[in-house]
């Protein structure tokens, strides 16, 4: 991306006591883009987080938020930034709506009007006079939100965000952040350790295992167009397919072709010609989770990690 | 919950000197207390004390102080306050002062372990307020509680005062060192509370303290209460050591210096004042030291 990074993670390192914790990690977040942060649980998200907040201060490193350095800028750089870290926790004897006006006077200039704009985009006017202690956690996801966007923030950093909310929460969500992506250029830097939650969702995901960043994909590049042919007999059709040069891949029944969709009727054409029956032509996808896995070793992540 | 323990406070006013009423109705001695036998008494006293070999300056001031009044009391037929008077009761006031301490305390000891209890202070530490603001404005909290609170326990000593014994005619006089004067017994009262302020400040500071460095709120309560207690007591153990002159609780009363109860002899109000500013310095720079660099995990 040729624009300039709002958010600059540099060489971010946390050790505590003699174990460390995250390991030199440098990542940059752009403007109106959606950045997942994957990685199994422990493997450093929140606590990468806490640090880009100003939750914990670094062992080494610096981020940057617009220009400001959040360890040497605190009040400057965090004011743009509108963050939940694990489960948003409110003031549970207090109403929503008043847990919303105590963290707005800690912002300069929040209006009456900007506390009910927001209420109303996160879904929670019914509900926002009621106490919080009554909430259902994917209510309090939603407080959460609302809490995190009340400053109109330019940068969104959201820990597991997902976690208590029904499937249509999460659909509505994942609506929601794309718009405020699109339409007012929020960066937004989501951490989740399930790869099917986000990845509808970002624009590109950066992978961290063991408090190593491993990989930053963008999820087009990850989806390149790739076809399934099944078709018989199998040698015949192999012959066809290298015949006019696709590298095809025994796949099942039949064939993995890396291709564009312009040139699959073509193909099926001379297929057919050479006298090859054909039982199924679809687009196939390898999922990001047998990527993910793949990348990270698998089942082994959960074991590193059970204590 | 700020509500009730003012509430209670009122309640506690009104019960003590309700209770007292009954027990001097009940008492019939007390009763036809006279001023004049009050004053010969007290010049009778003072003067034993004056004999003492040990006594400190501040204490034979005291004591030269007491003879003064009472006799310009006899000599110009000047009645003081009897002790079942509203105005004696409010001049009284900062002895029940404890009361004020206990309730501040309990504020102090909450006001920031709670926020790490509830979870909320992540959401309190990544607002655009630097933390150093944010537990100055905790502070301050807690002090003006400490200062209502005061100021509800004068008022409705005052009105329990009213209701109970009524207003007495006697004057209130005092001695400056060299002569003896009238003053308001409202001045007066404010001027005792507000010396024995320094002990509800001291005590809320290091529940504060401790509410900060262990985020416990029981703890914080519980440990400063205790120390209340106790800590006068230690006074008296360690008074033939020279260390219990930088001991925090020989100066945190300065009403001493003015109702001639001294902690210890040989101390005076200026060196109260500077130890417990000392105190003071280190119970904050402990606060914001750890709450400024604290790694948030919470
Ligand atoms: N305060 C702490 N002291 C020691 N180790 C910690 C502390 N906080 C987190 N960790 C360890 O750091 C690792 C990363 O934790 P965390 O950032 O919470 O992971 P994630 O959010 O990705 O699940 C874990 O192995 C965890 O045990
Ligand atoms: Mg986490």
């Amino acid at each position: 991306m040729a624009e300039q990074a709002i958010v600059q993670i540099k060489n971010l390192s946390k050790t505590i006591g003699k174990k460390k914790i995250i390991k030199n990690l440098s990542l940059d977040l752009h403007k109106g883009e959606i950045t997942g942060f994957l990685g199994p649980n422990g493997a450093g998200k929140t606590t990468t987080i806490r640090m880009m907040v100003g939750l914990m201060r670094p062992t080494e490193g610096e981020v940057w938020i617009d220009g400001q350095s959040v360890q040497a800028d605190f009040e400057g750089s965090i004011q743009k930034v509108g963050v939940i870290v694990e489960n948003p926790e409110m003031y549970k004897y207090m109403s929503g709506y008043k847990n919303l006006l105590h963290f707005s006077r800690m912002h300069k200039g929040i209006s009456k009007e900007r506390i009910d704009e927001v209420v109303k985009q996160v879904g929670m006017q019914n509900r926002i006079n009621e106490k919080v202690a009554s909430y259902s956690l994917g209510m309090r996801q939603r407080l959460g939100l609302a809490q995190a966007l009340l400053h109109d923030p330019k940068f969104l950093i959201l820990d597991e965000p997902t976690n208590g909310l029904d499937p249509a929460g999460i659909r509505e969500f994942r609506i929601y952040l794309q718009k405020i992506a699109k339409e007012n250029g929020v960066a937004i830097f989501v951490s989740s350790h399930l790869l099917s939650e986000i990845e509808l969702l970002c624009d590109r995901i950066a992978i961290i295992q063991n408090g190593e960043l491993i990989d930053i994909k963008n999820v087009n590049d990850l989806q390149k167009s790739r076809y399934y042919i099944q078709a018989e007999p199998l040698e015949l059709a192999g012959e066809v397919l290298t015949g006019i040069g696709f590298p095809a891949v025994l796949h099942d029944k039949g064939y993995l072709i890396d291709s564009g969709a312009e040139h699959i009727p073509g193909a099926i054409n001379l297929l057919v010609g050479a006298g090859v029956r054909i039982f199924a032509v679809q687009p196939y996808r390898e999922t990001l989770e047998s990527q993910f896995l793949e990348m990270t070793g698998g089942g082994e992540i959960a074991q590193t990690h059970t204590k | 919950m700020t509500w009730i323990m003012a509430a209670l406070l009122v309640v506690v006013v009104f019960a003590g000197i309700g209770i007292t009423k009954w027990m001097n109705s009940t008492a019939t001695e007390n009763a036809n207390e006279n001023w004049r036998d009050i004053a010969q008494a007290e010049i009778a006293n003072s003067m034993v004390m004056l004999e003492e070999p040990d006594l400190s300056e501040p204490q034979a001031d005291y004591y030269e102080g007491r003879i003064a009044i009472a006799e310009h009391r006899l000599a110009n037929d000047i009645p003081s306050f009897e002790y079942a008077s509203m105005q004696q009761q409010v001049i009284d006031t900062h002895m029940m002062m404890s009361l004020v301490t206990l309730l501040a305390v309990i504020m102090a000891g909450g006001i920031v372990a709670s926020e790490f209890s509830q979870g909320t202070i992540k959401m309190l530490l990544t607002r655009p307020v630097k933390r150093w603001k944010i537990l100055t404005s905790k502070y301050i909290t807690v002090l003006l509680f400490a200062v209502v609170l005061t100021v509800i326990l004068l008022i409705s000593t005052a009105l329990a005062g009213l209701l109970f014994f009524g207003i007495s005619d006697g004057t209130l006089l005092v001695w400056n060192g060299s002569e003896v004067s009238e003053t308001s017994f409202w001045l007066e009262a404010l001027k005792l509370a507000a010396l024995k302020f320094s002990s509800v400040w001291m005590i809320s500071t290091f529940a504060f303290m401790l509410s900060t460095v262990f985020r416990s709120s029981s703890l914080a309560i519980g440990l400063s209460i205790f120390l209340m207690f106790t800590g006068i007591q230690a006074v008296f153990l360690l008074q033939n050591y020279e260390i219990v002159k930088y001991y925090l609780f020989t100066h945190t009363d300065l009403t001493q210096f003015f109702t001639g109860n001294f902690m210890i002899s040989d101390i005076t109000i200026q060196m109260s004042i500077v130890v417990l500013a000392v105190y003071f310095l280190v119970f904050m720079a402990i606060s914001y030291w750890t709450f400024g660099r604290r790694d948030i995990t919470a």
